[in-house]
């Protein structure tokens, strides 16, 4: 967004406090869903529940579309409508709940260049996975993103998103990698992060941070969905400080509901 | 090309003279006069024994068999001339007649030799629109007579600064009964919706079949259509976004009609009926609903060459196997072409201002058209001006199915909207008129969003 129209959202957000019926839209949970999407929806899920705003979980044949940005997942708040983790965590912000306000600006500083590190290797490593790898595509993300539609239409729109994804890859130089390079990638920024966390129960020490969640969204996912090689899971349970970590979010903020 | 006559005329008693032809031949008519071989026979009664058409090229014969059979009939000159204009695929650049020779000669035969040339393999058209805030370039490539029996191909590709649109279509004939027709379609077109703050684009392809049956024409129509819908802005309302994505529709839909009017655009008399009824999701696709729509107008000329027009319209969208209507499907009412003095389409359901249109609809209209006052220009442009003097009303709601048809027409009879008012029409060519009115708004809805006694400008096409 440019500044002028953030500043403008934050001025109609901060009007109003969050609201009893706030929702949070994704695709099909059973049938639909892909990894890379699963893991932005519970990233976004779980800095709610962090910050301690309730939001309501919708599922959607056309969530995609609907977002004003074309990303998973968006939120409905009152009558705004905001997609993605940054965004989302600029407008909680505005409303006066933020997760990083103690931390000093080195340290913010620290936490935005990891979270740019999650979203440039390991987003990235999910999307490829999913569908620069042709037995992935075509056993597990083609079925899935055309399932709530009719043929001829599903055939269309999979390899539509197929090669969109595949141009995106090539664009950034992912194109010319090989799937080993990937998992290797996953392992460099899982080393990463381990070692930034450490022995501490989050990666600021006590308390949770967008960047908590952030991780926890996508390890956790990549850990409990089921691919055509658990490869990747396992080079992510190879680091069992990270195991623990997710093991622990999960009980303190997702146990009181089935996430 | 060659063809040899075998046919008769109307029969006639033969007047004793021995012509020596055979039974199937020509019956002379009775009044003859022995002119001379080489004057030319004007108004005079004759026979056309021999057609010969030269210059073809692709052009099949059993079309032609049709195209000059009337040529046969003709009992005068005149009749022959009359025939050669009526043949569509070819441009008669020369029609001889000359007198038969030759041992089966009759005294008024005639040997006629048309002289064709073909229209051309492929015509090109270039246009640049300019309007509603979008500049474009119209390309157009047409391929008439394409396999020699009066086939057409054409095609035309829009390229705008906003969006691209295409259109392949190809329409074939049955020969000598141009009215059964086969036309099948290929497509890609945008629209942009602002009183719904929609977007739509759709791919698709058609196949439609045309044919007269007593005096209703019908049309049955396969439709294939992917549609693409989104917001127009960012600002939309909820409800529209929610119908945002793709959808796959496949119908079946057949279309009968009547009109013994006689002007599409101002008629003076006749009635036009029309029903149409659609069909998705029983061949495939996503969108499952059953859809009736009907148009009922009549026309009476009254004292001092003034005209009273009714019409009746009205539509049900019934859908099927529990799914909700698609906004795209839906019928939307208000406007210059329905009820006057509301704005476009911005009558009905509505959410934060977006027109998400309706399930059941009816629209009525009562014109009365008079020539101008004190009648300027009359017999040249001032015919192409009327005044009217107008009621319109209309209802445009949603139904609850549960309940029966009694609920229903009263849902349909309550909340009507209607307008009063009077205005100039103008008429443009066979195809538009234009529209200069004073309305008057009555019965507005909460939502609703009409224009209070301002005048209105507006353009209608009649279709």
């Amino acid at each position: 967004m440019s500044l002028a129209a953030e500043a403008f959202v934050s001025q109609l957000a901060a009007a109003e406090p969050w609201p009893e019926n706030a929702t949070l839209y994704q695709p099909l949970k059973e049938d639909q869903i892909l990894l890379s999407d699963h893991a932005s929806s519970l990233a976004v899920q779980a800095y709610l529940r962090m910050c301690g705003l309730p939001v309501q979980v919708l599922c959607r044949v056309n969530s995609e579309f609907m977002s004003p940005s074309g990303k998973i997942p968006f939120i409905h708040v009152g009558n705004q409508v905001v997609s993605e983790l940054g965004p989302i965590v600029q407008f909680t912000k505005a409303k006066g709940h933020s997760l990083s306000d103690g931390l000093d600006d080195v340290q913010r500083a620290e936490m935005k260049a990891y979270m740019e590190l999650v979203n440039n290797m390991l987003l990235t490593a999910e999307l490829y996975i999913q569908w620069c790898d042709d037995a992935t595509a075509a056993e597990i993300s083609r079925p899935r993103y055309s399932s709530p539609y009719s043929w001829p239409l599903s055939k269309i729109l999979a390899y539509q998103k197929q090669w969109e994804v595949r141009r995106k890859m090539n664009a950034i130089g992912w194109g010319g990698k090989t799937l080993q390079q990937v998992y290797e990638d996953v392992s460099q920024c899982c080393q990463a992060l381990s070692q930034r966390l450490g022995m501490q129960p989050y990666f600021f020490n006590k308390q949770p941070t967008e960047l908590d969640a952030l991780v926890f969204g996508h390890l956790f996912t990549i850990l409990t969905t089921r691919l055509t090689s658990s490869e990747l899971a396992e080079r992510v349970k190879s680091y069992s400080n990270l195991l623990s970590f997710c093991r622990r979010i999960e009980q303190t903020y997702f146990e009181d509901k089935s996430s | 090309f060659y063809f040899f006559l075998v046919q008769s005329l109307d029969p006639l008693p033969m007047h004793g003279r021995d012509l020596g032809v055979h039974p199937d031949d020509l019956i002379e008519p009775p009044e003859q006069e022995q002119e001379s071989k080489q004057e030319i026979l004007e108004n005079k009664d004759v026979v056309v024994q021999h057609v010969n058409i030269e210059g073809l090229g692709r052009t099949k014969e059993d079309l032609l068999g049709y195209e000059i059979s009337d040529v046969f009939h003709a009992k005068s000159l005149i009749d022959v001339r009359v025939c050669h204009t009526s043949m569509s695929t070819l441009h008669c650049t020369c029609l001889k007649q000359k007198p038969v020779l030759g041992t089966d000669a009759l005294p008024n035969g005639l040997d006629v030799t048309f002289e064709v040339t073909e229209i051309k393999r492929l015509t090109g058209s270039y246009n640049t629109m300019v309007g509603n805030n979008e500049g474009s370039m119209v390309l157009g490539l047409k391929l008439p007579n394409m396999f020699g029996r009066a086939e057409k191909l054409t095609f035309q590709f829009s390229y705008g600064t906003k969006e691209t649109s295409y259109g392949l279509s190809f329409f074939k004939p049955q020969p000598g009964f141009f009215e059964r027709n086969l036309t099948l379609n290929l497509y890609k077109v945008t629209g942009q919706f602002p009183w719904s703050s929609l977007k739509e684009t759709d791919r698709g392809v058609s196949a439609e079949l045309n044919f007269p049956l007593g005096v209703t024409s019908h049309t049955l129509k396969w439709e294939g259509v992917w549609r693409e819908l989104g917001c127009l802005a960012r600002s939309a309302s909820f409800a529209v976004r929610e119908e945002s994505g793709h959808s796959l529709k496949s119908a079946v839909s057949h279309t009968v009609s009547v009109d013994s009017r006689n002007s599409a655009i101002f008629p003076s008399r006749g009635a036009l009926f029309r029903i149409n009824q659609e069909l998705a999701g029983y061949t495939g696709g996503d969108a499952s609903f059953l859809k009736e729509d009907f148009e009922l107008q009549l026309n009476r000329r009254l004292f001092w060459d003034s005209v009273l027009s009714a019409s009746l319209w009205g539509g049900m969208l019934y859908p099927i196997k529990g799914q909700p209507s698609c906004i795209a499907d839906r019928f939307y009412l208000g406007g210059p072409t329905s009820v006057r003095g509301f704005g476009m389409y911005s009558i009905g359901p509505q959410s934060e201002g977006d027109y998400l249109g309706g399930e059941a609809y009816w629209a009525g209209g009562l014109h009365l058209y008079t020539p101008l006052p004190f009648r300027p220009g009359k017999g040249g442009f001032g015919d192409l001006f009327r005044t009217h003097f107008f009621l319109n009303a209309g209802n445009l709601c949603n139904l609850n199915y549960g309940e029966g048809p009694q609920a229903h027409l009263q849902k349909l009879a309550e909340c009507i909207r209607w307008s009063y008012g009077a205005g100039i029409v103008l008429r443009l060519g066979n195809i538009a008129r234009l529209e200069l009115n004073y309305c008057v708004p009555m019965g507005v809805q909460s939502g609703d969003r009409y224009i209070l006694r301002f005048t209105q400008i507006c353009k209608i096409s009649v279709i």
